[in-house]
């Protein structure tokens, strides 16, 4: 669910040992009655219509059509010489990587400076924290609003601009639009995990730095940002992840638009079929888009694992 | 919202530096606080004014006039109320299917040791990190073939399917923090593991327990890919689904159109601000533990 910006927490690749003991351990068997459940239901909604929508990227099927034939890899051809489709493989990359960038680098800055113990703390934790509670429609609603291109107080902001000029509706300005929409969206949320990882630095080291004569940069550099490097690399390949899933902020904002600018991949897999009814194309989109998580996934559990190793 | 920096230290030499330094500070707290609570703000304005008062340009920063019948609009031509009980309905499901099993999934990961543990982890992180685009086209035709589309419960199976894996990654960082003797003691006195569960470490990681209700309630009250998708009956719409309809629309008024947003968002906004304090510690104690 692309609303869901909690907090992912790491898998455990080894199961870590409680007792160190030379004795071999004894296998708890009742642990497959309890995964039991959780296994049936993700295969049924997640690891089944994955392997489903592979065999219909093989097809010429279409929405509504009974019989569908075989057609091998002419769809994936198709993919490969379609122009749209490296269209949206740039557009959904600017997009991720912009919010990436944009989002956890505000929440990297609004981290260090909440993290310094002083009045009001909890209430500014719990205001940023607001758009999390947030829903997407309701982010939705705001922002076409506040980006009217005709009463939007953001044209307080830009009084050269003509009021021609849609925030939503003109390129570059669209891309730019939807990565503001979801900094707001997520950044605060960024902050808050950035927070709890600088408050596992340990203070003796940045004391140490100050009596040593470190400006509060160098400190910054050579002391807080290794600390909290492997969280932050984490941290971005997840906002990555989330950014490259977000279907609704584009959708309802933009709608992929103006032309096709702002049309990220799982924009043009929605489009591609329920909106041209082409179902096989869109599964071969799916395939692409698949191929993308799996390789960030497999990001993921590196830097995961590195970070297993040194602790 | 002002966040007054306390000193730590008596003031000594170079003290004015430092109250310039701490100003500095709060003023740019001051400025993150109003980025982001400005927009949600200006939604309130606007839904407080008449529609007129609203069309104009330069706007006003704060409301010239009051006007609340936005609201009483909302109810009276919008089906609403319909829409908030569908919405209702589909977090309720799935609030409570994600938390039993995030519950079983937490505690297999965290307490037990069993030969394809990795591989499990490694499932539901696939499933966490997937875009719900990837399954829709697959999923949509599942459900066509089950007739199980315009079933709201039917919608809510699928999107606990897409929270559970957070959910079992926060239990299972909650239940981590159980110290391994207490469940062992209670495995010699005889407890059984489903009693272990149940009686000992589930009471201690209620906090956890209960932000993955919230994490799975607000995933479900705002989802809209799967929800359009498979929803088209407009009685059956979610809150969702049926204000996103408004959108494209130009014959519903900017007051009414904001109104009905506040409505909507005002659920999860209230049932965070009711248990944040002991959630927030919760939901990010999963991101930063290895």
């Amino acid at each position: 669910m692309s609303v869901t910006t909690a907090p992912p927490a790491p898998a455990s690749e080894a199961p870590a040992p409680r007792r160190r003991g030379s004795r071999r351990r004894r296998v708890h068997w009742i642990a497959y009655a309890l995964a039991l459940p959780i296994l049936a239901y993700e295969s049924i909604f997640v690891l089944y219509p994955i392997v489903q929508g592979v065999q219909l990227s093989f097809t010429d099927a279409k929405l509504g059509a009974q019989q569908t034939t075989s057609v091998g890899l002419d769809n994936y051809d198709r993919l490969l010489s379609d122009p749209n489709f490296i269209k949206n493989v740039t557009t959904t990359l600017t997009y991720a990587l912009g919010v990436v960038v944009v989002a956890v680098g505000c929440g990297l800055l609004t981290a260090l400076l909440v993290n310094r113990k002083m009045r009001g703390r909890g209430l500014v934790r719990g205001l940023l924290m607001a758009p999390w509670a947030f829903p997407e429609i309701a982010t939705v609603l705001i922002f076409i609003w506040v980006l009217n291109p005709t009463f939007g107080v953001v044209r307080l902001l830009t009084p050269w601009q003509d009021s021609g000029d849609g925030w939503l509706t003109s390129n570059p300005l669209a891309m730019f639009s939807i990565v503001l929409i979801a900094t707001w969206k997520t950044f605060p949320f960024y902050s808050i995990v950035l927070l709890a990882s600088l408050q596992n630095v340990p203070e003796q080291l940045q004391e140490a730095a100050k009596v040593d004569g470190a400006t509060a940069l160098q400190r910054f550099w050579h002391v807080t940002l290794p600390a909290i490097r492997p969280d932050l690399v984490l941290l971005a390949l997840l906002a990555f992840i989330f950014a490259f899933r977000q279907f609704t902020l584009i959708w309802l904002t933009t709608g992929g638009g103006p032309g096709r600018d702002t049309e990220t991949l799982v924009v043009a897999i929605y489009n591609t079929a329920f909106r041209f009814f082409d179902r096989s194309y869109g599964a071969t989109l799916g395939v692409g888009s698949l191929i993308i998580t799996l390789v960030v996934t497999l990001g993921f559990l590196a830097v995961q694992r590195r970070l297993d190793g040194r602790r | 919202m002002t966040a007054a920096v306390g000193m730590r230290r008596p003031a000594t030499a170079g003290t004015s530096a430092r109250w310039a330094r701490t100003a500095l500070r709060t003023l740019l707290i001051v400025v993150v606080c109003l980025v982001v609570v400005f927009p949600i703000y200006w939604m309130a304005v606007a839904a407080v004014q008449p529609t007129a008062s609203t069309l104009r340009y330069p706007p006003s920063l704060v409301p010239t006039s009051f006007d609340l019948s936005g609201f009483r609009d909302v109810f009276a031509n919008l089906p609403i109320l319909r829409w908030l009980s569908n919405s209702a309905v589909l977090a309720v499901v799935t609030t409570v299917i994600t938390v039993v099993l995030s519950v079983l999934g937490g505690y297999v990961l965290s307490a037990l040791y069993w030969p394809g543990k990795a591989l499990f982890g490694l499932l539901l992180l696939v499933t966490q990190m997937m875009p719900e685009a990837v399954v829709i086209i697959p999923v949509f035709q599942l459900y066509n073939d089950l007739h199980l589309v315009q079933s709201l419960i039917a919608l809510a199976f699928l999107h606990a399917a897409f929270v559970l894996p957070v959910g079992v990654w926060i239990l299972r960082s909650a239940m981590d923090g159980v110290p391994a003797e207490v469940r062992e003691a209670a495995l010699i006195d005889g407890c059984g593991h489903v009693s272990v569960l149940r009686r000992i470490v589930l009471p201690l990681t209620v906090p956890a327990v209960i932000a993955v209700g919230i994490v799975a309630f607000f995933a479900s009250w705002g989802e809209y890919l799967f929800a359009v998708t498979m929803i088209s009956d407009s009685d059956k719409y979610p809150a969702s689904v049926g204000l996103a309809t408004l959108i494209g629309q130009l014959d519903t008024p900017v007051q009414q159109l904001l109104a009905g947003g506040l409505v909507y968002a005002l659920p999860p906004v209230v049932l965070f601000v009711l248990v944040q304090r002991h959630i927030v510690a919760g939901l990010t104690a999963g991101a930063v533990k290895g």
